[in-house]
């Protein structure tokens, strides 16, 4: 009875050891010619301006983005740090196209195609916007509003003279 | 490398006092009251400024609200039809002496105070103050308990209660969380006006300043030398950063 279950217990390792062993081959085939992508991977769409690098090489970008977000986002929140190059918005100008349908959750979203993939998810777009923004509201950049316009100022009922030739220049 | 860096630095500094130059001779006679200066992309904000602004409540039209609508489109605030629970940053608010029935109108928005109650309040951290005076919510932190709306005396900050999808790029908002003016800190970051200041200049009323309340040279300060500017709720001892005249 004890030689019986030595046997079966013998058999199985042998078993197990079979499968690891195809699984491992699967893998390899899969994963062992440089620059193939396997099959199953996520279509990862590339940047549509026509640039090749990112602002870090590929590998780095691909393990450790999420911590240049993170400290971009509080370096901007809190010390109005407003670099561009680690910025999500950033990111979003750059990987997706301007007038795309795509949006964060469909697989031909930059961000959700592989997020969707290993099944991480985030909430970066429950606020922030997932597609690069077209034109601003008022129809001008913050940039533009440098200057602040001439205040006409009234003394004594009178308004002082030429602050409404300023104001025509709108 | 640090070469060429020196060179592309010291190039947008010479395109930027040129700007500031051409900006200065726009017009002969134009007096311009603010001339901000942008501070660097990669600089952090410091203590050395304050931002701060000065209403005149004579100037303030009442019925006008250029500077509701501007901070609405501005900021992506749109209403959902549903005014006691709408996200509101910035507001009028009319005051009516009971005795003399003279009225004033005035925008009531965040105060932007030195010691901010909100900031007390918060559990986690996410109401906090910058360096440069401007109070603001971390919507990455905040948990959306909405302490710090019971805590203002201002009742300046509003709840996101329905999801936001009209956010513009530079103001992200979204549900669950609570928001107020901002002093169009994007804006302000970048040597600019807040939205409200400008829609009220090109309304021709001109009832708002903007700027530094720590630089003696700036417009804001010395209207404040020479006309003051009261508090709302002085006795509370916040030291605001918004201040009214003709209250």
């Amino acid at each position: 009875m004890q030689q019986l279950n030595k046997c079966m217990h013998n058999t199985l390792i042998t078993i197990a050891g079979l499968a690891m062993l195809a699984f491992s081959v699967f893998a390899v085939s899969n994963f062992a010619w440089a620059g193939e992508k396997p099959s199953f991977a996520p279509d990862v769409p590339h940047p549509t301006n026509g640039s090749t690098e990112c602002v870090q090489p590929e590998d780095e970008m691909k393990k450790n983005h999420m911590n240049y977000i993170l400290h971009q986002r509080d370096e901007t929140m809190h010390n109005g740090i407003r670099t561009e190059t680690y910025s999500l918005k950033k990111c979003i100008n750059c990987h997706v196209p301007k007038n795309t349908t795509a949006r964060f959750g469909d697989d031909e979203h930059f961000c959700s195609s592989c997020h969707n993939f290993t099944g991480v998810s985030i909430d970066c777009f429950q606020c922030h916007m997932d597609r690069p923004m077209g034109e601003k509201p008022l129809g001008k950049s913050p940039h533009n509003a440098q200057i602040s316009k001439p205040v006409p100022t009234k003394v004594a009922g009178t308004s002082i003279e030429n602050t409404e030739g300023a104001s025509n220049n709108e | 490398m640090s070469n060429s860096e020196v060179n592309i630095s010291r190039r947008s500094f010479v395109e930027k006092s040129a700007t500031a130059a051409a900006a200065l001779s726009i017009a002969p006679g134009v007096f311009l009251h603010t001339v901000a200066e942008a501070k660097p992309a990669e600089q952090a904000v410091t203590s050395a400024v304050r931002w701060g602004m000065l209403i005149d409540t004579t100037k303030c039209a009442s019925g006008c609200t250029a500077c509701v609508s501007a901070c609405n489109t501005e900021n992506g605030i749109a209403s959902h039809n549903r005014p006691r629970t709408d996200q509101q940053w910035i507001r009028k608010v009319t005051l009516r002496d009971k005795q003399t029935k003279h009225e004033i109108s005035l925008p009531m928005m965040c105060q932007h105070c030195e010691s901010p109650p909100c900031v007390d309040v918060c559990p986690t951290g996410a109401s906090f103050k910058r360096k440069d005076g401007i109070v603001l919510v971390d919507r990455h932190i905040c948990i959306g308990c909405r302490y710090c709306m019971m805590a203002c005396p201002y009742k300046a900050r509003s709840f996101a209660h329905e999801t936001v999808d009209n956010t513009v790029d530079y103001v992200p908002r979204g549900k669950g969380t609570v928001e107020s003016c901002t002093l169009c800190v994007h804006r302000v970051d970048e040597g600019g006006t807040p939205a409200c200041v400008e829609a009220c200049a090109e309304a021709e009323h001109g009832a708002m300043i903007f700027g530094d309340i720590k630089n003696p040279e700036s417009e804001i300060s010395r209207q404040l030398v020479e006309h003051g500017g009261k508090q709302i709720r002085a006795d509370l001892g916040l030291n605001t950063g918004v201040r009214y005249r003709g209250i």
